[in-house]
């Protein structure tokens, strides 16, 4: 349906030669200024290839980051850092399977109950109780189910779905097909955005290697559970990693968001019982059903158990992926892990994407944890770490971060299709000579009603930004008004 | 019940609403721009929220379930705020030009209430208005992205015009190969229009015209669907008509006809004044001239020849009321049972059949039901053009996963949404539903429950076992396996629910046709549940009325037999004949024999519609009286008139009509009548008295014509006008606390009740294909006009199809050299008649197809004598034709 592809912007484009504008780019756009002129004129806008490590990004960059695991366990870089596992015999050498076979031997309500008691949360960015989902499905008789893995990793800054896709794949589908067999599913699929087109294609190798390997197919592992998964390429839109907007993609619909209730577990995909997780996630359950729910939960620290896999953007000294365990502070993030920035000073930091509060430098000392974020009105989101230094200004920061939000809202809802737009207008006007005081009443005025009225968390996230704005930048954001 | 508060008052509602509809219940107004009743929510404005006890953040009312216990306020300062922040972004994108002129327009009203009027943007891109639509005018600079009409376009029209294109503030909507609309493939249902909050979308007719000063709650003039509507009044006259939201027959739903068909109503060639004919020329004269004229040849040719030479036509286009007035005054001041409606062409059959097989001859089952059946057979019916609001309810439940058996020759538009289409020969109906009947009985699929109540089975099954698909298929032209995989589906996957059009009445098998769709859905269980039963969709609004008051010559009101008559006696104070009456068409028969002198024809183009219309002429011209009674001059009264009565269309006065589910709903007078018109009852009383009888005819108001209805007819005894005030009763309804029927013959299946089934051998029309004609031609019915165009010709609905044309497949078109548009001659053994070719995919090669609208093709010039051998009614679905080239190619149609 032509209709239904206008939604989506990337889908006819060559990604090979673009440049990206993604937020760790425009981070680091000094680097390369002419890159990034070019990225602000190209159309469509490419908004984070991931590989926020090399910023400003090119689709023809294949440089790899630096991976590094700073957790006690290696729980998602495990094989990563051992240089993948491309294929599937050497995934099973490297311990894959283990937890599929683990999770076949206990039944589907015990492999619920090791996912409960480890305490695992999703990744994607909204943190919720992974075991929650799978036991709101397991509880429906509905005789068709799906398990759909969300791989639309678009918040700009983060890249470690892109790796497990690229050198952990089976880890991913061996996470789905245990979701799969513990809530009844027999179809699940993996949706990929198209900016990774490294992922789309060992993806697409692990899938067919995976069926001819009995780890997918009709009788997986030759019992009477029987799955399979259908790979799904996404068309270009941040909108579809949210979880309704992704399912309306999958059917062939407009991808905008769905009004909840119903949540997806009772009525998702084609109006059946669905869970959507986040690659990260995924990739984490085999280990969990390899080494017990208690090996997990005794990483990291209460409320935010295990390990997470941060994506420290070109900034740093140091950039590239971290393995750590929750309860690091942002300083050692930073510090230890970053090395500090290349250059300048630290102005903010974004932790999770653009949906999410930006850190002060006087807040680093938060601890990394669901609570502990939500407290300073931040987020670990996605798990994307984003440096800006003191040549970004917090009107430039604003400006980007709404254009880029107003350029993918799927405009299902006022305050999203037009606040973001209208803060983008009022923070671009500022740069030619300031806006108004009633502008400055007007832009808090629409931040409130992205925060209140949103349909989805594109506008709410959009509105934790811009009040950690309000909150830790008043004076940045006075020189902004009249 | 739910327990909720709503603004510190307590409220009780009940379970699985939303906040929204328990808001409206407690008359509690909040802002909405995308709610529509009709859709789903989609919760897109964000103008209704609300805060409720225990949620951190508001709630959109229209997608949130009520809860017990909820505390709701809907008038928070902040909440006030967060509404004035929203309609300001949406109002610096609308254009202030829109207040120049009064509209209806939900979004300037929550502007205006704001007070935010001052902050309305400039003039919107010209590109964004499209004038190009005769029905819609379309000015996308107001569109506020609420995306009502690609909703409704999708969930209740089904035709997904509208799209939306592109994303967040760049989001458009416009047809899929974008504007002008007119090239789309609208339907103007004019669902978009109606559902549109902001005057981005508004009927051409209200553009000008400013705000109706009133709307009266009626009841569509068109198809037996009965859809109500609000008829707009401003100054005296009909200014639009909007679909009625909480109506069960069509849910805040219409389609072109209804929608954009009422300009006929005010249109310039209204013959309002009464006329006789002197000689060629119609002379205008005094009401009381013309009906003491009238009487007084009644009179003389009663006297002369007798009561069986005078004969009276009901009309569908008239309410139950002056139809029972009508066979009244055939039958007390005629004293002849001479009395017929347009019922005998097309749905004869029907009444006909279900009353012999079980009792009522009417639908079995509601539209209601349309949401529960999971399987549609649907015969010789094409609702998407016919019945556009059944067909688009069915199109739904298909989207849904309904399944859809289609038989028809044609590839009708359901077709494309039927899991089978069997697309058999035209006059082949019984040998296909026997087969049906073969393979549910041998592969042992009839419902036993069922078959346990019906009586000689044995002797049925072993008459069905000639009829085996594959010994039918080449007969019909259908493939045998097409024809089980149908059976199993229509047995199995129940309940099903057939539906029937005049594919299966309009042949000289019709009545046995019906009988066999009988007979399938009893031995399949499908009768007395929801979503299942025998369904005729009747053509026109009241057609199901006309007749059931009586205006047939067997039977009284109430689908009595004339030998029950005693009731009747007693309430009219009068002898009821008994002499057997001429319907129809014996009545045109005894013309041509010279023995009929007079005919009254109320609203019924006799010479337009019957086949063979050379000789309808002829019979008609040798009449001695003609009156026609009618909104303008028609065919009939202009070939053979004498004497014109002006009447009112529907929409100038109060009654009931009835609709093919068996529903009776009020029709209500909007506009003055025009000119000298008047109603049909009013003028069938003038003459009764004028000719003596004016005591049994003394009625002051269509309500007193109904409470005596009420006394003759038991079932629908229980139908007042004040119950009528809500949304119509079907009868059966035989006392004021009756709920009506929605669903016949519950109890088929239980008790000692037997059934009797009826063994239908076929008996093929004398029609056949020859070396002269060897070309089949189906007469019907389209989406843009009605039946003769009387009254869609003369709105802008009619504008879309200005001419019948001729639908040729590209096969014969191509072996016949006829270029599409091209003028062709068909003619058949009884005439002929120039057309304009269409080339179509919808029909098989040997094989077209016409509607029959227009004067300057006169269609039924073509069609043949052959006739239901039941109840007469003529054969228009099968006649042998040949096509020729005519040598200059023209094409007088427009769009």
């Amino acid at each position: 349906m032509a209709d239904v592809q206008s939604f989506y912007s990337l889908a006819d484009a060559d990604l090979s030669q673009a440049v990206c504008q993604g937020t760790a780019c425009f981070a680091a756009r000094h680097a390369n200024l002419e890159d990034w002129r070019r990225a602000e004129g190209q159309l469509p806008r490419v908004y984070c290839l991931g590989k926020c490590y090399a910023a400003p990004a090119t689709g023809a960059d294949r440089s790899r980051p630096r991976m590094v695991v700073k957790s006690r366990t290696a729980v998602v870089l495990e094989r990563i850092v051992a240089g993948g596992a491309h294929a599937l015999d050497a995934y099973v050498r490297g311990g894959g399977l283990a937890g599929l076979q683990q999770s076949m031997a206990s039944g589907p309500e015990a492999t619920i109950g090791q996912i409960e008691r480890s305490e695992l949360r999703g990744r994607g960015g909204a943190g919720f109780p992974t075991g929650v989902k799978w036991r709101a499905a397991a509880a429906s008789d509905a005789p068709t189910k799906y398990v759909v893995a969300n791989l639309d990793e678009g918040d700009p800054g983060a890249y470690i779905d892109r790796f497990i896709a690229e050198d952990d794949p089976f880890a991913l589908l061996e996470g789905m097909t245990i979701a799969a067999y513990a809530v009844g599913a027999a179809r699940g699929y993996l949706y990929v955005r198209c900016e990774y087109p490294g992922a789309i294609g060992r993806l697409e190798q692990a899938l067919a290697e995976a069926r001819s390997g009995r780890l997918l197919g009709e009788r997986v592992l030759d019992t009477d559970f029987s799955f399979d998964i259908e790979l799904v390429v996404g068309g270009g839109s941040y909108e579809c990693g949210e979880e309704t907007s992704l399912l309306n993609s999958i059917e062939g619909r407009r991808p905008v968001a769905r009004v909840r209730p119903p949540y997806v577990a009772e009525r998702g995909l084609w109006g059946l019982p669905t869970i959507v997780n986040n690659a990260e996630t995924l990739a984490s359950v085999p280990w969990i059903m390899r080494h017990g729910a208690d090996a997990y939960a005794s990483l990291g620290i209460p409320g935010s158990r295990g390990t997470k896999v941060l994506s420290l953007n070109s900034l740093f000294r140091r950039p590239g992926l971290y393995e750590v365990e929750f309860g690091i502070s942002l300083r050692e993030i930073v510090e230890d892990l970053g090395g500090g920035l290349a250059s300048g000073k630290l102005r903010g930091l974004m932790v999770g994407g653009p949906l999410a509060g930006l850190v002060p430098p006087y807040l680093l000392d938060t601890r990394l944890g669901f609570a502990e974020m939500r407290a300073i009105g931040a987020s670990v989101g996605h798990g994307g770490v984003i440096a800006f230094d003191e040549r970004t200004t917090i009107r430039e920061l604003v400006e980007h971060v709404f254009s880029f939000g107003a350029y993918e809202s799927c405009g299902q809802c006022t305050p999203c299709r037009l606040g973001t737009r209208r803060i983008k207008e009022i923070f671009a006007q500022a740069a030619a000579g300031g806006s108004s005081a009633a502008e400055q009443q007007e832009w808090e005025e629409v931040v409130t009603a992205l925060k209140l009225a949103s349909l989805c968390g594109l506008g709410t996230g959009l509105a934790e930004f811009a009040e950690s704005i309000l909150r830790h930048y008043s004076q940045e954001l006075r020189a902004c008004f009249a | 019940m739910l327990r909720v508060n709503i603004n510190g008052a307590s409220h009780s509602c009940a379970p699985g609403g939303t906040i929204l509809s328990a808001l409206r219940r407690a008359e509690v107004r909040v802002p909405t721009l995308c709610d529509d009743p009709r859709l789903a929510p989609i919760g897109g404005c964000r103008l209704c929220l609300v805060t409720v006890n225990g949620q951190p953040h508001p709630m959109a009312a229209c997608t949130t379930p009520l809860a017990d216990g909820m505390e709701i306020a809907t008038h928070t300062e902040p909440l006030e705020q967060l509404r004035r922040t929203q309609l300001r972004l949406l109002a610096r994108h609308y254009p202030r030009e829109a207040l120049d002129r009064p509209a209806a327009n939900e979004f300037l009203h929550w502007v205006s209430e704001y007070g935010l009027t001052g902050e309305l943007g400039t003039a919107g891109a010209a590109q964004r208005i499209d004038d190009s639509h005769p029905c819609i005018h379309v000015d996308m600079s107001r569109c506020i992205e609420c995306y009502r009409c690609v909703r409704i376009c999708e969930e209740v029209a089904g035709r997904f015009v509208w799209r939306a294109w592109d994303r967040g503030d760049r989001t458009e909507i416009k047809p899929h190969d974008g504007l002008p609309l007119v090239d789309s493939n609208c339907v103007s249902c004019g669902a978009c229009v109606d559902t549109c909050p902001s005057g981005a979308l508004v009927d051409q007719t209200a553009r000008h015209d400013g705000l109706p000063m009133a709307e009266v709650r009626t009841v569509c003039p068109y198809c037996g669907t009965g859809c109500e509507m609000h008829a707009q009044v401003k100054n005296g006259r009909l200014a639009g008509v909007r679909p009625v939201l909480d109506s069960p027959v069509n849910h805040g739903h219409l389609c072109v006809k209804g929608r954009y068909g009422w300009e006929f109503v005010h249109s310039g060639d209204r013959a309002t004044q009464p006329m006789i004919r002197r000689g060629e020329d119609w002379q205008p004269v005094s009401w009381q001239e013309a009906i003491d004229f009238v009487a007084g040849k009644l009179t003389q040719i009663v006297a002369q020849h007798g009561s069986q030479a005078v004969g009276v036509l009901g009309s569908s286009r008239g309410t139950n009321e002056e139809n029972y007035v009508a066979q009244k005054f055939a039958r007390v001041v005629l004293e002849s049972n001479n009395v017929d409606c347009c019922a005998r062409v097309c749905h004869a059959p029907t009444a006909a059949g279900m009353k012999i097989m079980l009792g009522t001859g009417a639908a079995t089952n509601s539209f209601e039901d349309i949401e529960q059946a999971r399987t549609f057979l649907l015969c010789g019916v094409n609702p998407r053009e016919n019945h556009p609001i059944v067909g688009d309810r069915i199109v739904q439940a298909a989207l849904r996963g309904a399944k859809l058996i289609v038989i028809d020759p044609r590839r009708i538009e359901l077709a494309e949404h039927a899991t089978i289409h069997l697309q058999l020969r035209p006059g082949t109906n019984i040998p296909l539903f026997n087969a049906l009947a073969h393979t549910i009985v041998a592969e042992g699929l009839c419902d036993p429950a069922a078959i346990a109540h019906v009586e000689a089975w044995e002797k049925f099954r072993q008459f069905l076992d000639d009829f085996s698909p594959e010994e039918v298929a080449p007969l019909c032209g259908v493939e045998a396996e097409a024809i089980r995989q149908a059976a199993r589906l229509y047995a199995t996957h129940k309940p099903s629910m057939s539906f029937h059009g005049l594919g299966v009445t309009e042949h000289v098998q019709g009545t046995e046709g019906v009988m066999c769709l009988v007979n399938l859905a009893i031995i399949t269980g499908n009768m007395g549940l929801a979503g299942s039963g025998v369904n005729p969709l009747r053509g026109q609004n009241n057609v199901q009325g006309a007749a059931h008051m009586g205006c047939d010559p067997g039977i009284l009101t109430g689908s009595v037999p004339v030998a029950q008559r005693q009731i009747f006696e007693t309430v009219w104070n009068s002898p009821v004949p008994t002499r057997p009456g001429l319907n129809l068409m014996q009545m045109m028969d005894a013309a041509q024999r010279g023995e009929l002198k007079a005919l009254w024809s109320i609203g019924y183009d006799v010479a337009l519609t019957n086949p063979n219309a050379g000789q309808t002429v002829r019979n008609l011209k040798s009449l001695e009286l003609l009156v026609v009674q009618d909104l303008f001059m028609n065919e009939t009264a202009r070939v053979a008139g004498t004497v014109f009565f002006p009447a009112c269309s529907s929409f100038e006065k109060d009654g009931t009509f009835m609709n093919s589910e068996r529903r009776i709903q009020r029709v209500r007078q909007a506009v003055p009548p025009l000119g000298q018109s008047r109603t049909d009852w009013e003028i069938l009383c003038d003459v009764a008295r004028a000719m003596g009888q004016g005591d049994k005819f003394a009625y002051r108001s269509a309500e007193e014509i109904w409470e005596e209805i009420r006394l003759v007819w038991p079932a629908g005894a229980g139908i007042s006008y004040q119950r009528l005030e809500g949304p119509g009763l079907q009868w059966p309804c035989p006392s004021e606390d009756h709920p009506g029927t929605t669903i016949l013959h519950r109890e088929i299946f239980s008790g000692d009740n037997r059934i009797r089934l009826r063994p239908i051998d076929y008996r093929p029309t004398p029609e056949q294909t020859s070396e002269d004609f060897p070309l089949l031609l189906i007469t019907g019915r389209a989406l843009y006009q009605f039946n003769a165009a009387t009254m869609s010709g003369r709105s802008r609905a009619g504008l879309f199809q200005l001419n019948d044309r001729l639908q040729i497949s590209a096969d014969d078109a191509a072996r016949l050299s006829v270029n599409d548009g091209q003028q062709v001659r068909v003619s058949s053994r009884y005439g002929q008649v120039e057309l304009s070719a269409t080339i179509s995919d919808a029909v098989l090669p040997g094989q077209l197809f016409t509607t029959f609208q227009s004067t300057a093709g006169w269609v039924n010039c073509v069609t043949g004598p052959h006739r239901d051998r039941f109840v007469q009614t003529p054969e228009y679905k099968v006649c042998a034709v040949r096509v020729e080239p005519l040598e200059v190619a023209q094409d007088t149609t427009a769009r």
